[in-house]
Order: C-alpha cells, then sequence, then structure tokens
C-alpha cells in the first residue's frame, strides 16, 4: 500500500477550499435573513403587531366618601362589564366575514339591546386603541355572564371583566356636595396625560374637587399574548399594582343632610338649606332641592337619559346653595345693620321713626307694615323687618359703600368654598352701573339705594353666602371660608391611616365693636323668641335661636298682596337664617339658611326647617328642656311612648 | 520565550480586536434582550465579567507558546475526562442533564473545556501523522479522542453539547484524509442509520424536535413556537431594524431563552437585515482570518490546532444562526462571544487566545 506523505500544498488546497466554503455559506445565510427581513418583513410585522404584552388595566380603588361621622356616602360595588378584544377577532372575521353579524346579534339577544345599538357601540370604541378592549356594555346580569360565558368558544374575543361600580348608597342624598363621576373628555385627557379614553373621573362637587385624592392610581398587569391572539402568562416582574383612592371625610351631618333634605321633598319644595358650624367653614348639610341622582352618572350615559335630566324645569344638576342666585330680600337687613354701624352712619342707639312710608331722593317708599311701627332702633328693626330704617341707613350710606362692606361678608364674590361652579352673585355700585348700564343710562340713581337697603333691587346672592354672612355675625366677626371637607385619610401600603385635616381659614376680619355686634345679635335674637317677631315658627324649647327672615317678592306688587294666592311661579321666595345656641354667654355653634323658591313666607315656610335642624342637633339638650320628670304628665307620656327617651351624647 | 521581544510584533490584533468587538456586541445585544424583565441588569454585568474574565484568559493562552501545551495536552485531556466522570457520579442534575460543576456560587460546565483539550489532544495527534489519508489504525485513533468525551457526555444526557464536538469528526476525516469510497461507503451507511437512530436512538422530545422543524406550523405554541416567534421578530426588524431597545418580541418572553440560544434574534429585531450582515461579516472575517493563520501555521500540529479551535466556531455560528429562521432544527447551540453564558464565553475566549498563539509564533525561529 502506498502511503502519500502530505506535503503542505495538500492541506493548504483543503484549507482554502474550506474558505471558499464559508464564504459560500455566509452569503446563503444573508441571502436567508433578506428574504425574512426584506421580502417577507410586511407580513412579520403584522404578525409582530399582534404577538405581544398587553397591558391589563387594574382599576385603583376610588376613595370612599363618608360623612363626618364616617357614615360611607359614596363606595364602589362590583359589577361586571363586557369587553370585546377586537385583536383576537380581527382574524376570527378574516376567515368568516358573518362572524361579526353573528356576534351582534348574538349580543342583541343577550344584552335585549338592538343590534343597531351594538354596531353604535362598536363605533364609539374605535377611539380606543385596537389593542385595548373595547367596552361594549356594564352591569351585566348574572344569567347575562353565564350566557356569554357559555359561548366563549364561539366568541373567543368576548371577555368579562369584573369592575368597580361607583355606588352612592343613598341616592340622591348630598348629591349636590358629592357630584359624580363620567368618563374622561378630551378636556380630562389633556389635563391629566396618566389618563386613558374610558377612564372615570370626577365631574362634579366633591368627587370633582378631590379627584385627585380619591381617584388614586390604576395598575397594570401585563399579558403575553400570541400571533394567536391567546393569552399566554401574565409577565409578573412588570406588575404595577393599583393604589387604592384616598378616602374623604366630608363636613356633612348625615343625620342633618337627611332631614333637610326629607323637609324639601315632604313639602315638595324647591329650594337649598345650608347649615355651617361659624367657628370653623365647615358645612354641616347642604342640601338643593330637588336633587339629581348620581347613580345615574356612573353608568352608560345614554343622550336620552341626558336629555332627560337637561329637560326638568327645576334644573337638576344646579346646586342652588352656592349656583341659586336669589334676591336676599329682608335677610340682607343684617347686612345693612352691619354696614351702618361698621362705617359710623347708624350706632345701637339710634333710632328712626316709621309711620308705614317715607321718602327718599323725591320718592314714597311703604313700609311692610302699613300702620307704621313708630320709633325703631337697631334691635327693633331686626325683629319686626322694619323697611323705613333700613332706607334711612342706606340712604345715609350710599350704594358704594354698600357694596364695598357687603363684599367683607363675602356677597358679590364667591367664597371659595371646596365646591365647583360657585356663583359670586352680585352687590350694585356706580362701578358696576357704569359699566351694565340700563337703556344707555350709566348713571346709578340715589333712589336705586333705597330698594337694594331691604335686599331688593338687583342684588344677587346665593344661600352660601348669606350663611357666610350669619356665621360673621355668631362668631363675632370672622367671614370664614366654607369647606364641605373635613378630613382626607391616607391609606398607606402598611395599613396605616394618615389623616389630614382642612383647615379652617378666614377670608375677612369684620371689625365692630361689642355693644353694636351685641345689639345685632339681640336683635335677631328677638325676632325668633319674642312675641312680634317674625320668626318665631323657628323657635325651639330648651334653646335660644337668633334669625332673620326673608320675604322676596317675585313680581312686581301694587299695594299689600297676600302671597299665598298667587300662582307657584310668582309667589315670593322664602329665607330665613338663624344661629344657635344664641341666649347670653353660649358659643354658637351652628348655622342654619333655608331658602324656599316661591315658598310663599320666610318665617311660614323657611323657618321650620331650620327649627327642625337646631332640633335634631342639639337633640338633647332639647329633650331634657321638654322631659320636665318631676309632671306625672311628662311621665305618663313617657310611658306611653309618646315621648322617647334622650340618647345620649355621641 | 522571548514573547515581548520577538513575538508580539508578530500578533495579530484585528483578529483579537474582531473577537472583542463581537463580544461588545454581545453584552448590548443581551442588555437589550433583558433590561425589561432584569431591571437590575444582573444578567448583562454577569455577562460583562465573563468577557473580562475571558479576555485574561485569552491573554494567558497566548503567552504560553502552544507547543508547550501540546506537551501536557494528555494530561489536560485526562483531567476533562476524570471531571466528566465526576459529573456523571456526583453531578447535580440542572434541567435534566448533569453537565455543571458547582464550585462555591459558580458552575461551569467541564464539556465546553473539554472541547479545547480535546482538540489539543487531536492537533497533537496529527502533528505526528502526516499521512494525506488517514488509514483504518489512524483513523480509529482520531475516532477515540474525540469519542471518549463525547461518550461520556452523551451519558449525562447532553446530545447539543456531544454534537458540538461533530466539527473535531469533520475536522479529523477533512483534513485528515478520507479516500473517496470511504467517503461514499460513510454517506450510505448516514443514510441507513439516520431513520433507525430516529426511531430507536432518539428520545421522543428529540424526535419531535425533527418533525417541527420539518412543518414549524405544526405546533405553534409548542416545539414551533421559538421559530415562529424568532422569526416573527426577526422579519418585523426589516431592514433597519427598530432601534436600540425598541423591540418588541425578543425582549418578551415570546422568545424563550432570547438572551442565550435566540439572541441572534434580538439582533435581527433591533438591527434590522443591516445588523445581521454586520455581525455575520465579522465572523466570516474572523474564520478567514484563523484559516490563514492556518495556512501560515509554523508546523502541522498547529495548522490542526486552528483548525479545529475555528472549526467549533464555525459550527456554532452557522448551526445558531440558520436555527433563528428555521433554515436547521432548534438546538441549544450558542452562539460564539454573543450569546449569553459564562463556560461558552471563556472556551471561545481560549479559542481565539490559542489560535492567536500559533499565529503569533509561526516563523520557526522564534
Amino acid at each position: 500500500m502506498r502511503v502519500y506523505r502530505d506535503d503542505q500544498k495538500f492541506l493548504q488546497f483543503r484549507i482554502n477550499a474550506l474558505i471558499w466554503g464559508m464564504a459560500a455559506v455566509f452569503v446563503f445565510l444573508a441571502g436567508s435573513f433578506w428574504f425574512v427581513q426584506g421580502v417577507q418583513a410586511e407580513k412579520y410585522r403584522g404578525l409582530a403587531e399582534a404577538n405581544s404584552l398587553r397591558e391589563l388595566k387594574v382599576p385603583a380603588k376610588r376613595g370612599l366618601i363618608m360623612d363626618r361621622n364616617g357614615k360611607i356616602l359614596a363606595d364602589n360595588q362590583p359589577a361586571y362589564s363586557l369587553v370585546v378584544d377586537r385583536v383576537v377577532m380581527r382574524p376570527i372575521v378574516k376567515r368568516d366575514p358573518n362572524h361579526r353579524q353573528k356576534l351582534v346579534s348574538f349580543l342583541s339577544g343577550v344584552l335585549g339591546l338592538p343590534p343597531q345599538e351594538i354596531e353604535a357601540r362598536f363605533e364609539k370604541g374605535k377611539a380606543i386603541p385596537s389593542a385595548k378592549p373595547l367596552p361594549l356594555a356594564e352591569d351585566l346580569t348574572m344569567p347575562q355572564v353565564a350566557a356569554i360565558q357559555a359561548e366563549a368558544i364561539l366568541f373567543p374575543e368576548l371577555n368579562v371583566t369584573p369592575v368597580q361600580r361607583r355606588n352612592y348608597g343613598y341616592g340622591t342624598m348630598a348629591a349636590h356636595v358629592m357630584g359624580f363621576i363620567g368618563e374622561v373628555n378630551d378636556k380630562d385627557l389633556a389635563q391629566y396625560p396618566d389618563l386613558e379614553q374610558g377612564d372615570l373621573i370626577g365631574k362634579r362637587g366633591v368627587e370633582l374637587m378631590y379627584d385627585n385624592y380619591l381617584r388614586g392610581k390604576d395598575g397594570a398587569e401585563y399579558w403575553e399574548y400570541d400571533s394567536h391572539g391567546r393569552r399566554l402568562e401574565e409577565y409578573e416582574p412588570a406588575r404595577k399594582t393599583a393604589v387604592a383612592g384616598d378616602n374623604v371625610y366630608l363636613t356633612i351631618d348625615f343625620e342633618l343632610q337627611r332631614r333637610a333634605e326629607q323637609y324639601f321633598i315632604e313639602n315638595e319644595m324647591v329650594g337649598a338649606a345650608v347649615v355651617i358650624d361659624p367657628r370653623n367653614g365647615e358645612v354641616l348639610a347642604m342640601a338643593s332641592s330637588p336633587a339629581y341622582n348620581p347613580n345615574v352618572y356612573s353608568k352608560r350615559f345614554t343622550p336620552e337619559v341626558y336629555k332627560t335630566i337637561l329637560s326638568n324645569p327645576f334644573k337638576l344638576e344646579i346646586n342652588r346653595a352656592i349656583q341659586g342666585l336669589y334676591s336676599p330680600g329682608s335677610v340682607f337687613k343684617n347686612v345693612m345693620a352691619l354696614a351702618g354701624l361698621m362705617d359710623g352712619q347708624i350706632t345701637h342707639s339710634t333710632t328712626f321713626s316709621c309711620g308705614g312710608s317715607g321718602t327718599f331722593f323725591g320718592r314714597r317708599f311703604r313700609c311692610w307694615k302699613r300702620e307704621g311701627h313708630g320709633s325703631v332702633d337697631i334691635e327693633r328693626s331686626l325683629k319686626v323687618s322694619c323697611d323705613i330704617f333700613y332706607y334711612s341707613t342706606g340712604a345715609k350710606l350710599g350704594v358704594d359703600k354698600i357694596n364695598e362692606y357687603s363684599r367683607k361678608l363675602t356677597f358679590g364674590e364667591i367664597s371659595k368654598i371646596d365646591l365647583d361652579g360657585e356663583k359670586a352673585g352680585l352687590v350694585p355700585s356706580t362701578k358696576w352701573r357704569a359699566e351694565n348700564p340700563v337703556r344707555g343710562d350709566t348713571k346709578w340713581y340715589p333712589s336705586e339705594t333705597i330698594s337694594v337697603s331691604i335686599g331688593q333691587g338687583p342684588l344677587l346672592v346665593t344661600p352660601l353666602q348669606v350663611a357666610n354672612m350669619m356665621a360673621a355675625i355668631a362668631n363675632g366677626g370672622k367671614v370664614l371660608r366654607p369647606h364641605v371637607v373635613r378630613v382626607i385619610e391616607k391609606i398607606g401600603p402598611d395599613g396605616k391611616a394618615k389623616r389630614l385635616r382642612v383647615a379652617t381659614e378666614t377670608l375677612h376680619e369684620v371689625k365692630l365693636a361689642p355693644p353694636a355686634l351685641n345689639a345685632v345679635r339681640r336683635g335677631l335674637w328677638r325676632v325668633v323668641n319674642e312675641v312680634g317677631g317674625t320668626g318665631r315658627n323657628a323657635q325651639v324649647e330648651g334653646l335660644g335661636i337668633s334669625g332673620k327672615t326673608g320675604t322676596v317678592q317675585v313680581i312686581r306688587q301694587v299695594g299689600w298682596v297676600k302671597s299665598s294666592s298667587l300662582p307657584f311661579k310668582h309667589k315670593d321666595h322664602a329665607w330665613f337664617a338663624a344661629y344657635g345656641p344664641a341666649d347670653p354667654g353660649q358659643t354658637p355653634s351652628m348655622v342654619v339658611v333655608v331658602f324656599v323658591e316661591h315658598g310663599g313666607g320666610g318665617g311660614s315656610d323657611a323657618a321650620p326647617l331650620a327649627k327642625l335642624l337646631f332640633e335634631s342637633r342639639f337633640r338633647d339638650k332639647v329633650m331634657s328642656a321638654r322631659l320636665n320628670l318631676d309632671n306625672p304628665e311628662t311621665l305618663e307620656q313617657i310611658r306611653e311612648g309618646d315621648l322617647p327617651l334622650p340618647t345620649p351624647t355621641r | 520565550m522571548n514573547i515581548r521581544e520577538r513575538s508580539l510584533p508578530t500578533l495579530d490584533w484585528n483578529f483579537i480586536g474582531t473577537a472583542i468587538v463581537i463580544a461588545a456586541i454581545g453584552v448590548v445585544l443581551i442588555y437589550s434582550a433583558t433590561w425589561f424583565t432584569d431591571p437590575n441588569l444582573t444578567v448583562v454585568k454577569r455577562q460583562m465579567i465573563w468577557v473580562a474574565v475571558g479576555i485574561a484568559l485569552l491573554i494567558a493562552f497566548l503567552i504560553v507558546d502552544y507547543r508547550i501545551l501540546f506537551d501536557i495536552a494528555p494530561i489536560l485531556y485526562g483531567i476533562g475526562l476524570l471531571l466528566l466522570v465526576y459529573l456523571l457520579v456526583w453531578g447535580q442534575v440542572t434541567a435534566n442533564v448533569r453537565s455543571w460543576i458547582h464550585i462555591g456560587a459558580f458552575q461551569f460546565q467541564p464539556s465546553e473545556f473539554m472541547k479545547i483539550f480535546t482538540a489539543l489532544m487531536l492537533a497533537r495527534y496529527f502533528e505526528s501523522n502526516d499521512r494525506a489519508y488517514l488509514n483504518f489504525r489512524s483513523f480509529i485513533t482520531a475516532m477515540a479522542i474525540i469519542g471518549a468525551p463525547v461518550g461520556l457526555i452523551i451519558i449525562q444526557p447532553d446530545f447539543g453539547t456531544a454534537a458540538s464536538f461533530f466539527p473535531l469528526i469533520a475536522v479529523a476525516m477533512f483534513f485528515g484524509g478520507i479516500r473517496p469510497r470511504v467517503w461514499a461507503a460513510m454517506i450510505l451507511a448516514a443514510l441507513i442509520s439516520i431513520p433507525a437512530g430516529y426511531f430507536f436512538f432518539l428520545k421522543p422530545y428529540q424526535r419531535e424536535r425533527i418533525v417541527i422543524f420539518l412543518n414549524p406550523e405544526r405546533d405553534p405554541l409548542g416545539s414551533g413556537y421559538q421559530v415562529t416567534q424568532a422569526k416573527i421578530a426577526i422579519g418585523s426588524g426589516g431592514i433597519h431594524g427598530k432601534g436600540f431597545k425598541q423591540g418588541t418580541q425578543a425582549r418578551l418572553d415570546f422568545i424563550p431563552e432570547h438572551h442565550t440560544d435566540f439572541i441572534f434574534s434580538v439582533l435581527g429585531e433591533e438591527w434590522g437585515f443591516i445588523g445581521v450582515v454586520i455581525v455575520l461579516g465579522l465572523y466570516l472575517f474572523l474564520i478567514i482570518q484563523a484559516l490563514t493563520f492556518a495556512k501560515h501555521a509554523r508546523d502541522r500540529g498547529g495548522t490542526f490546532l486552528v483548525i479545529c479551535l475555528i472549526s467549533f466556531v464555525i459550527f456554532h455560528v452557522i448551526i445558531n444562526v440558520a436555527m433563528q429562521i428555521g433554515v436547521l432544527p432548534t438546538t441549544g447551540i450558542p452562539l460564539p462571544l454573543i450569546s449569553y453564558g459564562g463556560s461558552s464565553t471563556l472556551m471561545f475566549f481560549i479559542a481565539v487566545g490559542l489560535i492567536a498563539n500559533v499565529d503569533m509564533r509561526r516563523f520557526v525561529n522564534a
């Protein structure tokens, strides 16, 4: 056998062959990649789009809204929503062109909606990126959930997802304070970049004003989907835990709020009531009647529902306590008294003589009492609500001084309550007239000042402003910023609660000598507690109340006419503004303002609610006054069950 | 040895530089593949350590004259075999395979280093066997040198690693020299044994892999899944790619092993066809340089050492790159210097060092 000895050439040849072979293999590989990345790139790009990690939102639990004692007014309830996954649906429709039609008719049957409505919802969802689920229906019933899940194989694109539905357990209760939530609009999206189409956000009231606290932070789960639309597994390292929103404790007292609202409902009255604590500006109750049901807004909002709300003649959405602009009537006499005293135009001992009418700036003005009140000082002027006294005071002050002092009591400006849409109202002045001429006339006539002096003319106030003014009288001159939220409760990840208390803020300070202030206070006390006072209907046994009635003419009347005989829309508006406890030496802790639209009379229609609210708040005190246990008749009443026993203080 | 005075000027910096550039690209790709799922970047940091250690080993294996390594090759080879035996008896089972040795917190695969030792052993054998064609005895000897570690690795059982010794067999046959009629006989034998092996020798999951390789659409969520997903990632990259960190497919778990065996799909997605061509070009450059070194080596042993070592690179690159787009079936073969992994990175740096070592000492009078 011959043995070939390898010379270098032999090996060199083989190495060269390998080099060329390598070059060929690499060119082949590059060519293969060219086929995938150049020729078929579009196909794979499409597959890649479908083939991805999808974010599934985990909505944050919205914070609770509670009354001042922790009674839950707004919470979240589990509900089921139907969403469609269009990424899964697309290839199915491609395979079966009738699939969409089948899906629509199936859903129409299950949901009990016309097919056009389903199509409309698909259409509306086009604004949502197709990788995100498209919401089709909310608040599914259990049979609906079962029916949809039974067809999961036929319609894999349908998903039933559990959601948290905002729930206002007491319906219309405190609706105007709490407000409501709704889907974000383009403006919200521009303001909050972390929100997405379809997210819910506070739209009115506390839900809007405290949305940043209540909303919390949505979490997310990341799920892998393959190009076949199949959910593979959760990608856990990327998971973001949802952070629940902070809880909000209102300053509202459930009991007072309930009573106030019930009064309006039972008497079928339109109007508002505001209860505030004059020591710190906390709003204890704020009712506006009629009210809307905020639960309606947190559901799918159809144009029909919206039309129904808008077409209500009583404008349900208006919070009359802060947005209703009304003529203050005699309630404004308090402001006039304070203005006159502050300016030094009158003192606590100044008297005017009332003969039923008086002539100011060449015109005769009537007092509401034809016979007149005789000699009237500030205390009596308030008690009997004498017009002549205030005509005289107003004539001395002039409209610009009235404007100046009213503003200190928040009239004509907003009092910066933590609610949206507060109206400033209007207190006229010569400057205002110059800017708002009447038929081209820019001059303010002094005789117009006389109307303003008894709360008429172009004056417009909100019930809240009246409450602010009464609070200032009650607390000795501090005009406080009213607020409806008391405490914000943040629950940390460790479960520990951190509470932020809303601070008391003084807007203005009204400087008044003690004798002057006491004269006003005594006058208001006499309104309620003395025979001949206009607010006797608010008298509460065992509790000193001070207040002022107001009755506002809606149409110009000639002569003295009884309002109750007029048709509803021409009936007078009724005011009653009060505070208590107001006996000497007591610190008032509650201001009540009641306004009834076309109510008739302040004393007869508004004052009883104030009485009710005072009784409710100071129940124990009132009870102990009523229960004279030495009286055998009282004991008999208790035994019969007519008189409830006083409950211990909370 | 006088490296500094005589050998260093002849060191080919381009060759080593190419290897380091490839490794750097690897670190970038591993970062792209893992930053999302591994925010602490532990994987990238670890790979950087491996690269640094690899460069140190490269220098070490450059300094020692490869002829000295030939002298001690039987000892190294013997130690390697003992480690493999040790693994079989005491090794811990990782993913059903006993291929790792744990030393403290570190673990390494002796089979990777065994590739170097086997290459040294084989080159040493061919140094003294300079026949143009292998005779039966020398063929059996060469096969025995390769067969001993392969046999031990197959028992582990780690077929992927065992298969990666295949380039040595090819080198022995092609460069050792086999007559045309023997080639013909072997091809015939292979044609008969492949179906036989398929039915009697392969485990079910391996059989499945071959079936799915032939028809990947058959099981898009199963074994064909990786290839399908890798192709989607690569294809969606297009010509220009999606850009650094812009890949959506590869960084996620659509592609299992996206930072090890399927790292090339990250390249394809983020850097597109252009990136693919550049990296393939770098590999080709590295391979051609090495083969040129082989031609100019001082002795037959040096030539064979370079060929043996570069054959590993060739084999890994072709198999790995081809499987990304389904040209070859999916195997656990990493991409040299780029795939994440300590043992593999170190092994290839040593190989690069040894190849440069042979080239540096190409002048007979050195």
